[in-house]
């Protein structure tokens, strides 16, 4: 019997306006839903409490401008902290897999958060990986499959360069929805190249599309890759009657992507049908996920809409599919310099818009490219909400002793030159994140 | 039954009161007649609609599923057609039914679907002895419980029935009649008849409500212990008031939704096993229980039982001492122990466990999931203040439980008779569900079978929703003859703003009014009616 523990944490008591898609209401009916169906009667299926996530538990995977009390509700810190309770369910083997039913959900949520985007603030699927590493060790390999409709790019920023996490993002082609990223071409830093696969697909892209990247690409990349942990971002809002993307997916669809897929912990992203598809698609995840029978899980309005895929969106998810798999196959053989250049550090400029709070950061970048590790990063950004500069300071997983020893200089060098009004240093394998205030 | 009467004419003649007695009863018929198989055979004609397998729940009882989708907010997706649900119907009593139960799947946010199938077996003259449905069986969340529960309450309505007509005819001499239920409350003999399921395990209801009407400790927070021959039972009072099992009350292995005294029984008696363990570190431990060895052989069993140890130490005088004494040193010897450490360890042994399981049910407890901000932030503090106990064998046991547990220890007096002072101090409870949904225009309280239109949506508000659920509460305790209710309560309540397409379009009120089970003070002889 495969057994799923259910964290499950719908905050009836918050909101990010009365209005807004993240609201109260959001998974009211799933809990009618599931409790109606007296899933948790079931052998299969235990419930348990979320917790608060620490502060420290948070800037594992966030630096907070100007601080972590400026931004965070206890919604937040429950959220993530839901997260990581599932993964400890997973991890001390008390459950097969874990569910975490939480909101607000994480994955637009980068490294630097300035404000919350996508209605998101804290990554919670990054805060969770962060504790699984602190716990499984530094050589602990981590997929994370974010099938949400958006783009990850949250998760995507925060694990670019990190070779030991795999970040495989399905998603409705950017061209057509927020946050506009998420190309084939956006693979990984240059100590983790090809490690973040992007699967744009078609508006339109139903059951039949979905499945086919997951048999045809996902499931070959886990099986080359071996990762200890497979985490799934489950975001419902691929659905026929999501009122903010366009796709053709059924609680069908999901139920099944979960059943090939068998992820050990799934955490809730977005989607906001939350009367047509939440209570029927966390349905077929759960009962999928315990290796139930799900076939009688049908939405309401199935019959009367009947989603299809197109036959041109067939056609370029077969072209989709196999141009990825040539990419993945090949990720070894691309020439690092073309990509990144031949100097000491990859540097780059970028500019990042916070929808749900209003505020656009600009970050200068610069990644030390290393043969021996993933190579020590300095990021320095700003927004246009505050005058000043943060800088974070961060060596990788495993960093090799010269990183180390760069990395430790250049923050020592930040805080004499007090350039930056806040400097962070990060070191996730002695579990340190250490923070000067100038 | 003529035990029932005996015991009213003794009554009777050893009360010095004029006029009729009033009659508290608790009583295991339903719950035998479950546990022990003895019902009347009952079908269930079900309206799942999709969703979950029913057959996953494992019910083993016949279920004739008939199309029909109601969804979350009580809307009809598909109807259910006469003519099947005739079929269905006529097709289970061929099978050997003799009662039925009707449940659909959202039945209490829109009975319509229950109401036609019931319409087509009155349409259809088929007689059956008595017919449940979902709606007014239970009220609640949770379809497999519903119609576990429908099904039980047609299994058990005949028997009860029958017990009823028994009761009513002892005639001349008689008052009101209340019968106890799992929830600690009492209802009439009326409402027995039409839902028996609710006096089921209403023994440790009645162990529960008889700490709450005989403690010293009034309004405190307490662990109530009940020490039987078999096992020991656990029940949790919070600042005055018992705790609710969350979902409903187990019986014979069914989980329902009868509202019940949350109440936890483990394998530990004063009759149980003991066993011998060779620890790692070299030292003989004992365990004891869960199963019962027999009676303690002071009192001429076979096996020796913890009774036999506190017996053999002097703590407790029961039977025949020197067997107990002659039974520890046969358990000593195979331990390699004296009799005095093995019976000491016996009892070390008894105390541990009781103490685990306490702590275990209290960590339960506190880990049981919320749904809100508040709850999680202001999760109410539950831990004991007192140990509260009934039973026998308490005292020699729980001495050594409440110095480990480091709490003050009550023992109850009347401690044999503990479970008909409960009955007879137990109080009527009746509760309802409101459910409200402006944007449908709906309203309804399944209990009362109301399901009804509001009629201005726009001012329907909480504190709308709140008199209504209260009024119609005061109106429900007339109509089943409980007359003017006190401690009527709001014990749950949520709201939402329903909003489609970034407009607020109505409120979904959702909220369950109760009153609240409470015990009379008993103090003296005279307290006891
Ligand atoms: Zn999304
Ligand atoms: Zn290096």
């Amino acid at each position: 019997m495969k057994s799923v523990g259910l964290i499950f944490f719908p905050a009836f008591d918050w909101c990010i306006t009365p209005d807004h898609p993240e609201r109260e209401e959001r998974l009211l009916y799933t809990r009618d839903q599931i409790e109606e169906e007296g899933l948790l009667d079931l052998p299969e299926f235990r419930e348990y409490r979320p917790r608060l996530a620490t502060d420290h538990e948070l800037s594992r995977a966030h630096v907070f401008v100007p601080n972590i009390r400026a931004h965070l509700t206890e919604s937040h810190r429950i959220a993530a902290g839901g997260a990581i309770a599932a993964a400890d369910l997973v991890l001390r083997g008390t459950e097969k897999r874990a569910c975490a039913l939480v909101r607000p959900p994480g994955h637009h949520s980068m490294r630097f958060v300035h404000g919350a985007r996508g209605f998101c603030l804290v990554n919670n699927e990054a805060v969770m990986v962060e504790h699984i590493r602190q716990q499984l060790g530094p050589q602990a390999k981590i997929a994370i499959v974010d099938t949400d409709v958006h783009h990850g790019d949250g998760t995507q920023d925060i694990y670019y360069n990190d070779p030991n996490v795999l970040h495989i993002s399905l998603h409705q082609d950017g061209r057509t929805l927020y946050p506009g990223t998420g190309f084939m071409n956006e693979r990984g830093g240059p100590g983790a190249f090809g490690l973040t696969v992007n699967v744009p697909l078609p508006p339109g892209t139903g059951d039949g599309g979905l499945l086919y990247v997951i048999e045809n690409l996902v499931l070959p990349i886990l099986k080359e890759w071996q990762p200890d942990i497979v985490v799934n971002g489950a975001g419902q809002d691929n659905h026929f009657t999501d009122p903010l993307a366009n796709m053709e997916v059924t609680a069908q669809g999901y139920a099944r992507l979960t059943e090939l897929l068998q992820p050990d912990i799934v955490v809730l992203e977005g989607g906001y049908s939350v009367e047509g598809a939440l209570p029927y698609v966390n349905l077929g995840i759960l009962l999928a996920l315990a290796g139930l029978d799900y076939s009688q899980v049908v939405e309401p309005d199935l019959e009367r809409v009947k989603p299809r895929q197109a036959q041109r969106v067939t056609d370029h998810i077969a072209w989709l599919v196999d141009e990825l798999g040539q990419m993945w196959a090949g990720r070894k053989g691309v020439d690092l310099e073309a990509h990144f250049g031949k100097g000491k550090f990859f540097e780059r400029k970028r500019m990042v818009y916070y929808d749900t709070a209003g505020i656009t950061e600009t970050q200068n970048g610069k990644i030390r490219l290393c043969s021996s590790c993933a190579g020590w990063e300095l990021v320095e950004s700003r927004s246009d909400r505050y005058a000043y500069a943060t800088v974070a300071v961060m060596l990788p997983w495993n960093a090799c002793p010269g990183c180390r020893g760069e990395a430790e200089a250049a923050y020592q060098e930040q805080i004499s030159e007090k350039k930056a009004k806040k400097v962070v240093f990060c070191d996730p394998e002695r579990d340190k994140v250490l923070g000067c205030t100038n | 039954m003529a035990s029932t009467k005996a015991v009213l004419d003794e009554l009777k003649a050893a009360c010095p009161l004029k006029g009729p007695v009033n009659l508290q009863l608790s009583t295991t018929l339903t719950t035998n007649t479950i546990v022990e198989g003895r019902g009347t055979a009952t079908a269930a004609v079900v309206i799942p609609g999709p969703g979950v397998d029913l057959r996953l729940h494992g019910l083993d009882f016949p279920l004739f599923p008939l199309p029909g989708y109601v969804d979350h907010r009580g809307r009809v997706v598909a109807e259910c057609e006469p003519k099947e649900a005739a079929a269905a119907a006529r097709e289970a009593q061929r099978g050997g039914a003799e009662a039925l139960a009707i449940v659909g799947k959202f039945s209490q946010r829109n009975p319509s679907l229950e109401q036609a199938v019931l319409d087509a077996v009155h349409n259809g003259k088929l007689k059956f002895s008595h017919i449940s449905v979902g709606h007014k069986a239970a009220p609640r969340l949770g379809f497999p419980r519903r119609v576990v529960t429908a099904h039980l309450n047609s299994q058990v309505a005949k028997a009860q029935r029958k017990f009823a007509d028994a009761v009513e005819s002892l005639g001349e001499g008689l008052g009101s009649v209340r019968i106890l239920k799992a929830d600690g409350g009492t209802m009439t003999l009326a409402q027995s008849r039409s839902l028996p399921i609710e006096s089921i395990l209403s023994g440790p209801a009645a162990s529960t409500m008889a700490a709450l009407a005989l403690t010293s400790h009034q309004g405190k927070s307490m662990v109530v212990v009940d020490i039987g021959g078999t096992t020991t039972d656990l029940a949790v009072i919070v600042q005055g008031q018992p705790l609710y099992a969350r979902e409903g009350a187990v019986i014979g292995g069914y989980p329902t939704a009868v509202p019940a005294i949350l109440s936890r029984s483990i394998g530990l008696g004063g009759d149980s096993e003991i066993h011998i363990i060779d620890s790692e570190e070299g030292g003989t431990r004992f365990r004891i229980g869960p199963s019962r060895a027999g009676s303690p052989v002071c009192l001429g069993g076979t096996r020796p039982t913890p009774t036999d140890a506190v017996v053999a130490l002097g703590r407790v005088s029961l039977g025949d001492r020197s067997r107990a004494v002659g039974a520890l040193k046969e358990l000593g010897a195979r331990a390699g122990l004296s009799w005095e450490a093995a019976a000491e360890r016996v009892v070390n042994a008894f105390v541990s466990q009781l103490c685990a399981a306490i702590h275990k049910l209290y960590g339960e407890l506190e880990g049981q999931p919320v749904y809100t901000l508040a709850e999680f932030l202001e999760t109410p503090h539950l831990r004991p203040e007192v140990i509260t106990c009934l039973g026998t064998p308490a005292p020699a046991f729980m001495r050594p439980v409440g110095e480990a547990l480091q709490l003050p220890l009550e023992i109850l007096p009347h401690s044999a008779s503990a479970n008909a002072i409960g009955a007879a101090a137990a109080r009527p409870t009746i509760g309802l569900t409101l459910y409200a949904d402006t944007a449908l225009r709906s309203l309804s309280i399944p209990e009362m079978g109301i399901f009804q239109e509001i009629e201005r949506p726009a001012l329907f508000d909480q504190r709308k929703a709140r008199d209504r659920a209260l009024g119609k509460l005061r109106e429900y305790a007339r109509e089943v003859g409980l007359g003017e209710p006190q401690d009527m309560d709001i014990v749950s309540e949520e709201s939402f703003n329903i909003v489609r397409g970034f407009y607020t379009v109505g409120r979904i009120f959702h909220m369950h009014a109760q009153i609240r089970p409470s015990a009379q003070r008993i103090t003296g002889e005279e307290g006891v009616r």
